[in-house]
């Protein structure tokens, strides 16, 4: 139960280099090419959820009103559908709250 | 007339998985490849994207991926003494079309063929008698062994990523894999994907009857993947949605996800879409093509594409229909059993079965093809065949997921078709139901075949494609067989009602059934006994190689599309180790 509780304080060191490594669930989607089916992120952390213009967001992702922080993100890496329901992204997330903190720890290095 | 254009070095005709390789390839060779597509352009950012790709209405009824009936299409028949008539909607098979081609939309079941299988003809006589295989079987050995293709279905299991479990390491057998597969060089790139609830059903059932299940080699990623051309591919999220539709997490493989995305980056290549490739321009006395003739779809212009090789790598119809129309190699007659353009068509004699688990929670509305779990007992070389009055066979596969809401509603044989005791058995029966499958060989029969249609013409005046095709005996008592196999194992199971589907006596093009034909361009040892050289090459024209399914000189027990892409790469390395530097026949005859 501790070891829980330590995990998910955002206060725990997240492992940014693990969480590159587990940054390849996503890199067929986020591949920052023209073609890419996620949209680009470079820049991710501090940014506000749907604000590049030239990707075609789910009207929930529009309405999420979030600031991707390192908790939220770890949330929606975590469970994405928990976090901004009916959004369209096709991951189930990261089940492992570990792993989706440490993936949120490299997104901040990410630009 | 048509406008004379500059001379390119390769044309390739159908953007499909085999054009999609021969263009990555022949451009890494350092040639200027230009891909020619009848459809349009797929890209998975706005074509494959969520939701609209889930929209099942559109995909898996409406055949948004498929070919376009109003402008091609064949015309069918079960015998040769009937007229035939012009396939206006495809049902039982579904050819595809746009980039990506069929393999946008297939199940992804990535299989190769058994040692045996590329030798069939000797192996049958070897085994069974000289004198065994009645004429009118017109099978015949392949003109490349399993060995020799093994390093290519390598290439291609990495090309595509795919996740199962090896069950024969360079002849190690191994439990748990398909011990009756010839030998790998390397285990699946990734591991296969965590079996349904159906599946673990039946691989307990099948092993308390001694068989050896294993999963579904399925040609998508279970991991994240990078593959040999570069490209990085999701992981399957097991959406539920996948036959006749694309992917949306990059993660099955396809031309469109595997390969277009290294192949977009390339200057060498260039890709024209909505544009139809009406025939082959051939120098008969020269014993070459001089390129393709085409028409652009958007401005009704026709071209003339000089090129100095052509890679024809259409669907299995459209192949034999290019070279009968264009008048390449001697077109199969029937009533002589002379000619080879068209002849050794065969389908896939596929026949499923259904059973009902009221008490398990088998959570349909999950899943992927690479859930289902297989047996290969009854495959052509894994059993013994003395006795039983047939040749080849089949592997039976179990699944309960994927089962989207307009398809997947399994109920029993004798419920209303509509109506409320309809949505009350559908509700009732919905997380209970699992389907199974044989996929069965058809062997080459002399009666089965392609050739020109008297009577109907396509959008562009040409003679349509006539096929000629019924399931055969021998391809009935094999399929007889496998279902009661199956049916075995199925009882073990303990459901409380199940069903086994046969098909019926006379082939039909309703239901669906398969997609999977074969044969018509078939590759051999001779000129006298095929179309294309062991390297898929063309005995009538040197710069030409065909590709695909419609080389095989019969169909096998599996699904083609796992030896389709070994043979491509096979040929594709001898276009560049041997025919670039001497363009020449590969093969002497």
């Amino acid at each position: 139960m501790l070891g829980v509780l330590v995990l998910a304080s955002p206060a725990a060191a997240a492992d940014a280099a693990h969480g590159k490594q587990l940054f390849a669930a996503c890199i067929a989607c986020h591949s920052e090419t023209a073609d890419a089916q996620g949209p680009s992120l470079k820049g991710v952390a501090g940014r506000k959820a749907a604000a590049l213009e030239d990707f075609r967001y789910s009207p929930a992702m529009k309405r999420a009103d979030i600031v991707w922080d390192a908790a939220n993100l770890r949330d929606y890496l975590h469970d994405p559908q928990a976090k901004v329901k009916g959004n369209h992204m096709p991951f189930s997330g990261f089940a492992n709250i570990g792993d989706a903190e440490d993936v949120a720890a490299y997104l901040q290095s990410y630009k | 007339m048509a406008t004379r254009l500059k001379e390119i070095d390769v044309a390739v005709v159908g953007m499909g998985w085999a054009g999609g390789i021969m263009a990555r390839e022949l451009t890494l060779a350092g040639l200027n490849v230009v891909g020619f597509e009848r459809g349009p352009d797929h890209r998975p950012a706005s074509d494959f994207a969520m939701p609209g790709i889930r929209d099942e209405l559109k995909y898996q009824q409406r055949l948004e991926l498929m070919a376009d009936n109003s402008i091609d299409t064949i015309s069918f028949r079960n015998r040769p003494e009937q007229l035939a008539l012009p396939i206006r909607r495809w049902s039982a098979f579904l050819p595809g079309e746009g980039v990506g081609g069929t393999g946008n939309h297939w199940g992804a079941s990535h299989w190769r063929f058994q040692p045996e299988d590329f030798r069939l003809r000797s192996y049958l006589q070897a085994r069974y008698g000289a004198k065994t295989i009645p004429d009118s079987m017109t099978i015949q050995d392949w003109p490349v062994s399993y060995d020799e293709l093994e390093p290519y279905y390598d290439r291609f299991d990495k090309v595509c990523g795919v996740s199962g479990k090896a069950g024969n390491l360079k002849g190690r057998k191994i439990a748990g894999g398909n011990v009756f597969e010839g030998p790998r060089s390397s285990e699946y790139p990734n591991k296969p994907m965590p079996s349904s609830q159906g599946g673990v059903l039946f691989s307990n059932a099948a092993k308390s009857l001694g068989y050896h299940p294993f999963p579904v080699p399925f040609s998508a990623a279970s991991a994240p993947y990078k593959n040999i051309y570069g490209v990085a591919m999701g992981a399957c999220q097991e959406c539920g949605f996948c036959t006749r539709t694309a992917c949306e997490a990059s993660a099955k493989a396809s031309s469109v996800t595997t390969i277009m995305p290294a192949l977009r980056q390339e200057p060498k290549f260039e890709l024209r879409t909505r544009v139809f490739v009406s025939k082959l321009l051939y120098d008969k006395q020269a014993k070459r093509v001089t390129g393709v003739l085409y028409t652009d779809l958007k401005t009704g212009q026709e071209y003339e594409q000089p090129a100095n090789i052509v890679v024809l790598s259409a669907f299995v119809f459209s192949n034999t229909h290019m070279l009968l129309h264009s008048g390449i190699g001697q077109p199969y007659d029937h009533a002589t059993g002379k000619g080879l353009v068209g002849k050794n068509y065969c389908y896939q004699f596929e026949a499923p079965a259904a059973a009902f688990f009221p008490d398990k929670e088998l959570n349909p509305y999950m899943g992927s093809p690479g859930g289902g779990v297989v047996i290969d007992d009854f495959n052509n070389a894994s059993f013994d065949h003395a006795g039983l009055g047939f040749f080849g066979g089949g592997y039976c596969v179990a699944s309960s997921g994927g089962a989207p809401p307009i398809t997947g509603r399994s109920v029993p044989e004798g419920t209303p078709s509509w109506g409320g005791d309809w949505k009350r058995e559908t509700v009732k029966w919905y997380y209970h139901a699992m389907h199974f499958n044989t996929q069965g060989s058809v062997y080459a029969h002399r009666d089965n075949y392609m050739d020109m249609d008297p009577t109907y013409r396509d959008a562009l005046g040409r003679p349509l494609l006539r096929l000629t095709y019924n399931g055969t005996d021998n391809d009935h008592a094999m399929s007889r067989y496998v279902l009661a196999k199956l049916e075995g194992v199925i009882k073990a199971m303990g459901p409380a009602k199940y069903e086994m589907r046969p098909r019926p006596r006379n082939f039909t093009i309703v239901p669906y059934q398969s997609t999977h034909n074969a044969g018509g361009t078939i590759m051999g040892s001779d000129p006298g006994n095929s179309v294309v050289n062991r390297y898929l090459q063309s005995w009538d024209a040197h710069n030409l190689f065909v590709m695909g399914a419609s080389t095989f000189p019969q169909q096998h027990g599996y699904n083609p599309t796992g030896t389709l892409g070994a043979l491509a790469l096979w040929s594709a390395d001898k276009i560049k180790t041997s025919y670039l530097k001497n363009p020449g026949p590969l093969v002497h005859a």
